[in-house]
């Protein structure tokens, strides 16, 4: 398990989103220089969990009926495509 | 949205889609009546299976609206939970689609696939995309079938100087990047010229994405390309061909997701 990293530049990442989300709303171009620091802003350090052949961690959550569900309920015969985003609600 | 769109694709391979976010189950109730979305999505209020899959994101700042996200990575699971595959790009501009996934793993396209089959001297190829919909900002898969006539080979990389490898590029300003991946080559030892080359022969199949800018027009987006190859026999080289093609996506919108201000 990963330990709890405290990254620096918090506010410096926060004001590239910002900047870059404010373009991306008002439907103007973006500059190549911000689309990296973008990049680095939201990417920075990243990790992916675990690797092909690890075993995932076990889950139980709810889904938007309420219903609690797991692995072994939601897998088909060939397996879960299991898919992280961000936000529903943005 | 995406992923429900390639649903049809997975599920008939036997894959099932679920989706995981910090949301609430009343927002993730709205969001799948809004988008008609049939498969589920999961609550993980306070991120904390995001944390424990050793996927969350140190980078934003707690009073961001993002905060708790997690790097938006897929994994195919088996259903014995072992990773069978992971899926991630590093660059929250686009993701891997659903029809990406289902190519790559199941060489399946939708009926309404746009491709192309293009001809010239003893190879055929046929280019196009698993699905006619995407998204701007959306990394689109896209799949090259080769076929050459036997006693034929194209070139793989690394070469030497006098040859052209096999290529594939989209032509568009709508397009930021691209990738294409090709098998690996067989290795042809010419003992007349002391050089080893990269071949291929018979069918060989490339699997490509291209990430489209964001942001774009909704509707038609043509995509031109050209294909670059040579193609030698035993005996003989022909000159460096360019066979060219135009494809063809219908933008939608989608859901434009921004950090708070």
């Amino acid at each position: 398990m990963m330990p709890d990293k405290v990254p620096h530049d918090l506010a410096e990442k926060a004001a590239a989103m910002r900047e870059f989300g404010r373009l991306r709303a008002a439907g103007l171009p973006i500059p190549v220089e911000l689309r990296a620091r973008h990049v680095w802003a939201t990417n920075d350090g990243y990790a992916t969990g675990p690797d092909p052949g690890q075993r995932i961690p076990e889950f139980a959550l709810p889904d938007q009926s309420g219903a609690v569900r797991t692995l072994s309920d939601l897998a088909g015969p060939n397996g879960l495509l299991l898919v992280f985003h961000r936000s529903a609600g943005w | 949205m995406e992923l429900e769109q390639s649903r049809s694709l997975l599920e008939e391979n036997g894959v099932r889609i679920a989706a995981v976010s910090y949301d609430s189950q009343e927002i993730l109730g709205a969001f799948a009546k809004k988008h008609a979305i049939g498969f589920p999505l999961l609550s993980d209020g306070g991120s904390e299976t995001i944390r424990r899959f050793g996927i969350f994101n140190f980078n934003m700042s707690p009073e961001l609206r993002a905060y708790g996200v997690p790097h938006p990575v897929e994994y195919l699971v088996a259903p014995d939970g072992t990773v069978v595959r992971k899926y991630f790009v590093a660059n929250y501009q686009h993701r891997v689609s659903g029809a990406a996934v289902a190519l790559r793993e199941f060489g399946t396209a939708n009926p309404d696939a746009p491709a192309v089959t293009l001809k010239s001297g003893a190879l055929a190829v046929r280019i196009g995309f698993p699905s006619a919909k995407a998204f701007a900002g959306q990394e689109v898969a896209f799949f090259a079938e080769f076929a050459l006539q036997p006693e034929w080979h194209t070139y793989g990389t690394p070469l030497p100087p006098g040859y052209t490898a096999t290529s594939i590029a989209f032509e568009s300003p709508s397009v930021v990047s691209q990738y294409l991946e090709l098998p690996p080559p067989q290795m042809l030892h010419i003992p007349i010229l002391g050089e080893t080359l990269p071949i291929y022969t018979g069918s060989f199949q490339g699997l490509g994405t291209l990430l489209l800018k964001h942001p774009l027009p909704d509707g038609k987006l043509i995509l031109p390309g050209r294909i670059e190859f040579q193609q030698c026999s035993d005996t003989v080289c022909e000159p460096p061909q360019v066979l060219r093609f135009k494809l063809e996506l219908t933008l939608e919108p989608f859901v434009v997701a921004e950090p708070r201000k």
